[in-house]
C-alpha cells in the first residue's frame, strides 16, 4: 500500500523491452521526483521518455523494475492513483469525431465529476488554455495547437496532483507557451507536480530539474543551473548535443 | 519525510454505470455526427432487400417430406383392369434428388410439418388407383391427391409441388389429377420478398454490427484514445461495455428502419408477437456486438478491421440457410450450418414473423442464440485490453 515518502514519482532499476522489436526502450531508469517539482525529461527521439511516462502513469507495463506513484505501487495500484494524475500525451489523443467540450466532459465523467463539479473548472481551463471561442468546435477541426490545448484541458480537468506532458507545448505559439509557463509555475505553487518532456531546451531550463535520457538511461540529472556548472556549459542545448549523442559519457 | 503523500483517498474504484454511460454516448456521438454513415446504414438493408427479395432463385435439394401411401390394388371385373398405382408414385418420388422421402403416417406427418421438421406430408389415398380405373372406364371422377405443405419458403414449396407432379405424370400420365394443397401454419401464404425479409434482417444485423463495431473500437486505437483510457479510473468491463451499449443501441435504431420500411414499403406481415421478435433482435444483435469487440483485438486499423465483416458475413450467408436451405447443402457441409449464428437468427426471425411461432416452438433457437452470446461475450472478456501493447 501507501509509503510514506517524500517522492511523489519514484522508479527503481526500471526497464522496458517491447515484445515487437525486441528494443530496450527503457533500461534501468532510476528517477526521484519530488512534490510541486517542475521536472524536465529531456534525450534524442527514441531515447525512452515517452515509454517511461506510459510506465509510470500505469498504462504500459513494466519488464521489471520498480514504480511508486504518490506513495502507491504501479502498475498494482494504478487505478487508485490514476484519479490523482492527468496526462496529455505526444499524440493528442482525443475524441476526432467530438467537439472540445464533448471531449473534456467525457474525460470529466471518466473520473466521476458532477455536472456542478465540471462546469466551473471547464469554464476556467477554457480561460487558461484560450480556448472560449472553440468549446463547440469539432476537435477534428481544430489546429494542431488547439488540439494540444484540448488535451491539455482533459489531463487537467479533475485537478489532477502530478501533471504529465509528453511534448506539452510542440505545436504551441511563442506567445502562448510563455503564458503557459506562468501557469505551470502558478499550478507548482498549489503543490502539484509537473513532469514535461520537451525537445524546446530554452523551455528545459524553465523547469526546476531537468532528466537526460539517453538509451533509455538517464544520464544527467540536475537542475539547470548545476548540469551547466558540471559541464562547463553555457547552454542546456550544448549539454544536450554532447551528451545525447555521445560524445561524452557521463556517469 | 513528508506524510503529505498518502492522504489520498481511493476512490472510483467500483464498478460505475455513469463511466459506462460515458462510453456509450461516446460511442453513440460520433454517429450523430456522421450523417452518411447513418444514411449508409439505413440504405444498405433495403438495398439488400431488394437484391435477396426479388432476384433470388436456387436449386433446392433432398428437402424432407413424409409420404402416407394407403392406395391398395383395385380389380375391376369388367372391363378387367388391375392397377395398383400409389407404389410407383413413392418409387418415383424416391428416385428423385428434390425430396428425402420418408414413409409415415399422414397426421403425423402433419404435425411434423407444423414443428418444422419436414416441409410437405403427402397423402395418396387409399381409393387412388380405384378412382383412376373408373375414370379410365368413362366415369366422371375427381381424383385427389394431398399434400399438406410449409408454404413460408415459396423456392421449397415450389420445388415439393414440381417434384409430385412429376413423380404423379409418369406413372399415371396426365389425367387431370387434383393436388390438393393444404398449407401450414394456419395457411399463410407468402410473397418471394416476405420470405426474405426475416433473412435479411439476420443478415444485416451481423453484417453492420460487425462494420460498425470493429470499426468503431478500433478507431479509439488510432486516435490513441484507447491507450490513454489505460491510465484513468475506467474499468476495462466499463469501456466493454460501454461500446456494447452504444452500439446496441444503433443496432435497435438499425434494425427498426429495415423492420419499418419491410412492413411499409415491402408490405410485410409479422404473424408473431413483435416484442419477441424485438427481443429475438436485441439478443441476437448483443451476441454480434460482443463478437465484433472481440474481433477488434485482432485489427490495428480501419482497412484491416473493415474487413471482419465479409469474413463473417459470407460465409454465414453460405451456409446459414439464406440462399440456399440448409437440406439442399451438401451432406457434408450441413453440420457447418449449425455452428453458424445466421441459422438460427434466420430461424428465430422466420419462425416469428412468417409461423406466428412462440418461444415455445423457438427455444432451441433462442438457447443456442443466448449461448453465443455468452461465449461471445467471454470471448470479448478474456481478450478485452487493459494496458497498452508490448
Ligand atoms: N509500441 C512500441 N513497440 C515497439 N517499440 C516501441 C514502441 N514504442 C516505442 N518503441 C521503441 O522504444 C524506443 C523508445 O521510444 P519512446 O517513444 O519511448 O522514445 P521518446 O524518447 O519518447 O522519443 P521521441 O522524442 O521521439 O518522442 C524507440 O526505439 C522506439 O522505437
Ligand atoms: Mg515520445
Amino acid at each position: 500500500m501507501a509509503i510514506e515518502s517524500e517522492y511523489v514519482i519514484e522508479t527503481q532499476d526500471l526497464v522496458k523491452i517491447y515484445k515487437t522489436g525486441k528494443v530496450k526502450a527503457v533500461d534501468g531508469l532510476n528517477l526521484k521526483i519530488k512534490k510541486g517539482e517542475i521536472y524536465a525529461l529531456i534525450g534524442a527521439n527514441g531515447s525512452g521518455k515517452t515509454t517511461s511516462l506510459n510506465m509510470i502513469s500505469g498504462a504500459l507495463f513494466p519488464t521489471s523494475g520498480n514504480i511508486r506513484v504518490l506513495g502507491y505501487n504501479v502498475p498494482k495500484h494504478r487505478r487508485i492513483i490514476s484519479n490523482y494524475i492527468g496526462i496529455a500525451p505526444q499524440d493528442y489523443s482525443i475524441f476526432y469525431d467530438l467537439s472540445l467540450e464533448e471531449n473534456v466532459r467525457f474525460f470529466s465523467r471518466i473520473y466521476g465529476m458532477t455536472k456542478a463539479e465540471f462546469e466551473p473548472r471547464f469554464n476556467e481551463l477554457l480561460n487558461i488554455l484560450r480556448l472560449e471561442e472553440k468549446r463547440k468546435a469539432l476537435a477534428k477541426n481544430l489546429s494542431g495547437g488547439m488540439k494540444r490545448r484540448t488535451s491539455i484541458a482533459c489531463a487537467l480537468i479533475h485537478n489532477p496532483r502530478i501533471v504529465f506532458f509528453d511534448e506539452a507545448t510542440v505545436g504551441i505559439d511563442p506567445v502562448l507557451r510563455t503564458f503557459f509557463w506562468k501557469y505551470f509555475h502558478s499550478l507548482k505553487e498549489d503543490g502539484i507536480t509537473l513532469v514535461i518532456t520537451s525537445h524546446v531546451m530554452d523551455e528545459a531550463e524553465r523547469a526546476d530539474r531537468i532528466g537526460l535520457m539517453r538509451g533509455g538511461k538517464l544520464i544527467a540529472e540536475g537542475t539547470p543551473s548545476e548540469l551547466r556548472n558540471k559541464h562547463n556549459a553555457d547552454s542546456i542545448e550544448e549539454i544536450f548535443i554532447k551528451l545525447s549523442e555521445g560524445v561524452i559519457i557521463d556517469e | 519525510m513528508s506524510k503529505k503523500n498518502v492522504d489520498l483517498k481511493p476512490k472510483n474504484l467500483n464498478f460505475s454505470l455513469r463511466r459506462t454511460m460515458a462510453i456509450a454516448f461516446r460511442t453513440m456521438n460520433q454517429f450523430r455526427r456522421d450523417r452518411r454513415t447513418i444514411a449508409l446504414m439505413s440504405i444498405v438493408p433495403i438495398v439488400i432487400m431488394l437484391i435477396f427479395g426479388l432476384a433470388f432463385s436456387g436449386e433446392v435439394r433432398n428437402v424432407p417430406v413424409i409420404i402416407d401411401n394407403q392406395d391398395v390394388l383395385y380389380t375391376n371385373p369388367f372391363p378387367p383392369i388391375s392397377l395398383h398405382l400409389g407404389p410407383n408414385i413413392t418409387d418415383n418420388l424416391v428416385a428423385d434428388d428434390g425430396v428425402d422421402v420418408t414413409f409415415g403416417n399422414y397426421d403425423q406427418g402433419i404435425d411434423s410439418v407444423e414443428l418444422g421438421d419436414v416441409y410437405a406430408a403427402v397423402l395418396i389415398p387409399a381409393n387412388f388407383s380405384e378412382l383412376v380405373v373408373r375414370m379410365l372406364t368413362g366415369e366422371n371422377v375427381t381424383i385427389q391427391l394431398y399434400v399438406y405443405i410449409d408454404a413460408t419458403k415459396p423456392t421449397i414449396r415450389a420445388s415439393v409441388m414440381s417434384t409430385i407432379y412429376d413423380a404423379l405424370d409418369s406413372a399415371v400420365g396426365d389425367r387431370g389429377i387434383k393436388l390438393v394443397q393444404i398449407l401450414a401454419h394456419d395457411g399463410a401464404e407468402f410473397t418471394g420478398l416476405d420470405v426474405g425479409i426475416p433473412s435479411v434482417i439476420a443478415f444485416v444485423i451481423i453484417f453492420l454490427l460487425v462494420i460498425v463495431g470493429t470499426i468503431t473500437v478500433t478507431r479509439e486505437k488510432i486516435q490513441g484514445t484507447q491507450d490513454r483510457l489505460y491510465s484513468t479510473p475506467l474499468r476495462s468491463s466499463e469501456r466493454l461495455l460501454g461500446y456494447v451499449i452504444g452500439l446496441l443501441l444503433i443496432a435497435i435504431l438499425m434494425i427498426s428502419l429495415t423492420l419499418i420500411f419491410g412492413v411499409l414499403v415491402f408490405g410485410v406481415k409479422v404473424h408473431g408477437n413483435v416484442f419477441l421478435l424485438i427481443f429475438a433482435a436485441l439478443i441476437f444483435g448483443i451476441a454480434h456486438v460482443f463478437l465484433a469487440v472481440f474481433l477488434s483485438n485482432f485489427a490495428q486499423n480501419e482497412l484491416q478491421a473493415i474487413q471482419f465483416a465479409p469474413l463473417t458475413a459470407l460465409p454465414s450467408m453460405a451456409l446459414g440457410g439464406m440462399l440456399v436451405p440448409i437440406v439442399s447443402l451438401p451432406v457434408w457441409l450441413q453440420p457447418l450450418s449449425y455452428v453458424v449464428p445466421l441459422t438460427y437468427g434466420i430461424n428465430l426471425f422466420e419462425g416469428i414473423m412468417l409461423k406466428g411461432w412462440g418461444f415455445k416452438e423457438l427455444w432451441v433457437d433462442f438457447t443456442v442464440v443466448a449461448g453465443m452470446c455468452l461465449l461471445f461475450f467471454i470471448l470479448a472478456v478474456v481478450t478485452v485490453r487493459n494496458r497498452m501493447r508490448d
